[in-house]
């Protein structure tokens, strides 16, 4: 009787571990670069879910990656590290008939080690709002001053 | 309003600048017709300042945002300086602001230049309609407005609908492209009582600005 009750439970203590070993899971990790797009408006608005197509160095004209901004603009994508993968990533949003086409290259040692957070507006260059301004106010100069130009007095000429 | 460079395939480029550079030569040769060149040129240029900036003053109007585009405006009081106006300030948007695009310039032209004549021809009718002025001048000149916006609205959806890349989801898209026509509804109101003001001021503090 005891040896029938050593064997069982010894059966038990066995196959608890192969039942748990069954249910897990494993998880692996690893270090990639994603690069995280934010697609914004020039008025600093995000564009949410507006529609993404990325396009990898290897082949320009099928895209590699389809998807759509979260509520804040963002995107998200890994560039896979193969090797005819190093170059020019060609990344679209779209949004109603507005929208941009941005480059990001992706070298081979960068891709290991940095997360490029590239920030792409919809129609933006990147300058400062000063900037901006600046630009505004010397093309309206241009054009104030052209008008003032022809509309001069007759006795100046 | 504004195709930015890579959205229509290259031949619709092309054909955009070609028709913008028949339309420019047109233009051109009435403004040398005209008798009053010396009294257009600062009006003209000057709404070509206002029609620049107004594209960096934004109007929030859900799921995207507007801006004033004054194309209706700049035809009622230019008449054909118009176009080659718009053409002008849309190149400087392009260079300075990535606001369309170079390749684009043309196409983006005759989106919002056309409707700029059809403008002039529509408030014209004015001298020839009977009818109480005042009030005529009103309707023609909100007609103007908001009748070349929507206009202009009409043709960039037509463009963008059917030059969908299909890589894109086309569905959503045009869904996009549909709902963001609702927008620019509200935007041609918006022009069109922008240009009844402007236009009813003029023919107060300088009616000889609007005589053809």
């Amino acid at each position: 009787m005891n040896k029938r009750y050593f064997f069982l439970t010894l059966l038990v203590l066995i196959a608890v571990p192969k039942k748990v070993l069954a249910h897990g899971a494993n998880i692996e990790y690893r270090e990639t670069s994603a690069i995280t797009i934010q697609a914004k408006y020039d008025d600093d608005t995000p564009m949410a879910h507006a529609q993404v197509v990325i396009y990898a160095p290897s082949d320009r004209t099928t895209p590699w990656l389809k998807g759509t901004t979260d509520e804040s603009g963002n995107f998200t994508f890994v560039p896979d590290a193969e090797p005819n993968n190093v170059g020019d990533w060609d990344v679209k949003v779209r949004q109603s008939g507005h929208g941009d086409i941005t480059t990001i290259p992706v070298t081979g040692s960068k891709l290991a080690q940095n997360v490029t957070d590239t920030q792409l507006s919809a129609t933006g260059a990147g300058y400062t709002s000063m900037q901006k301004a600046v630009m505004a106010v010397s093309s309206i100069w241009g054009f104030v001053g052209t008008a003032l130009f022809f509309s001069r007095s007759k006795s100046y000429k | 309003m504004h195709i930015p460079d890579g959205f229509i395939p290259p031949n619709i480029c092309l054909a955009g600048y070609a028709l913008t550079g028949g339309v420019t030569w047109y233009s051109l040769r009435q403004i040398n017709r005209d008798h009053y060149i010396q009294a257009n040129i600062p009006k003209a240029s000057l709404l070509t300042a206002a029609f620049f900036v107004a594209s960096l003053i934004h109007i929030p109007i859900p799921p995207t945002s507007v801006h004033l585009i004054l194309n209706g405006l700049m035809g009622t009081v230019l008449g054909y300086y118009a176009f080659p106006a718009i053409l002008i300030g849309l190149f400087f948007q392009a260079v300075m602001f990535q606001h369309g695009g170079m390749s684009t310039l043309g196409v983006n032209a005759l989106i919002l230049g056309a409707p700029s004549i059809a403008a002039y021809h529509l408030f014209r009718q004015r001298d020839r309609l009977r009818g109480e002025k005042q009030l005529l001048t009103s309707i023609l000149s909100f007609a103007s407005g908001a009748g070349s916006l929507l206009l202009s609205a009409v043709m960039f959806a037509i463009l963008l609908v059917t030059n969908i890349s299909p890589d894109m989801d086309i569905n959503a898209e045009r869904t996009a492209i549909f709902i963001s026509l609702g927008g620019y509804s509200i935007q041609a109101i918006v022009e069109g009582v922008f240009t009844v003001m402007l236009i009813s001021f003029l023919e107060k503090v300088k009616p000889e600005l609007l005589k053809s």
